[in-house]
């Protein structure tokens, strides 16, 4: 991924990933791994790792502690209300951006054309 | 400001207790997540600039189950921090909400901009 995916990522990463817990509850390392799916192959743990802490200290998500086989227990996140909302508010602001950049994109192609 | 984050920490017995089972902690891991878990924290005493205690023991507790989840799953440093360990060192610490010395400033500025623009937003000219 290129230096220009990488900062519009920024922004929309906690609505991706959001909706991501929307199917399930996961722990970190599932959800880099389903990011990765995705084809957002540079994704690393850190990132994700640190929205996940900022989305649970904003009370987006629910944390559940599960112990695991080796090391420390693993940290469970799961969407509750408020993250749910968030995520609806995440749609509509991401439909809104789409169509209107669409439209930007079409206009300038229509232009190019009749300039040619 | 380095010394202000000690002072947060040694603000309560139990904070300092907490903050004392972190530097354990980080001292327990092998090699190479115990380096760069103290190259990290050491960058957040510059950078953070959190104040209160309650928010640093969280976030450094957080920061200690990364590397400890890390070093179990044997996933590569490269593979927690990418390409920029400044940018994540930052994105992981503003994830705290916890008070901020900037936090004053930020008050002073937005206070001077409206007292020199007239409150209601409409600007006077002289």
């Amino acid at each position: 991924m290129g230096k220009q995916t990488t900062e519009m990522l920024k922004g929309t990463l906690e609505g991706i990933v959001l909706a991501i817990l929307a199917v399930r509850p996961a722990y970190g390392y599932e959800i880099t791994a389903r990011l990765r799916e995705q084809g957002f192959s540079d994704i690393v743990e850190g990132t994700v790792y640190a929205l996940l802490i900022r989305i649970e200290q904003r009370g987006l998500v629910d944390v559940e502690k599960v112990p695991s086989e080796k090391g420390p227990p693993r940290k469970v996140y799961s969407l509750n209300g408020l993250g749910r909302e968030y995520l609806e508010e995440f749609w509509r602001t991401w439909n809104f951006l789409v169509e209107r950049i669409e439209r930007l994109h079409h206009n300038i192609e229509h232009l190019q054309e009749e300039g040619a | 400001m380095a010394a202000k984050w000690i002072e947060a920490l040694t603000g309560s017995l139990e904070q300092k207790k907490q903050f004392k089972q972190y530097k354990a902690r980080i001292e327990g891991l092998p090699e190479p997540y115990a380096s760069a878990a103290k190259a990290f924290e050491r960058y957040f005493m510059y950078y953070g600039g959190v104040t209160d205690g309650d928010t640093l023991v969280r976030m450094f507790g957080d920061f200690a189950d990364l590397w400890e989840r890390a070093a179990v799953d044997g996933t590569p440093v490269a593979a927690i921090v990418g390409d920029d360990p400044v940018e994540f060192a930052e994105t992981f610490t503003q994830a705290y909400g916890g008070t901020r010395w900037i936090d004053k400033e930020r008050a002073r500025l937005t206070k001077a901009i409206e007292a020199a623009t007239g409150h209601d937003g409409k600007e006077t000219k002289a």
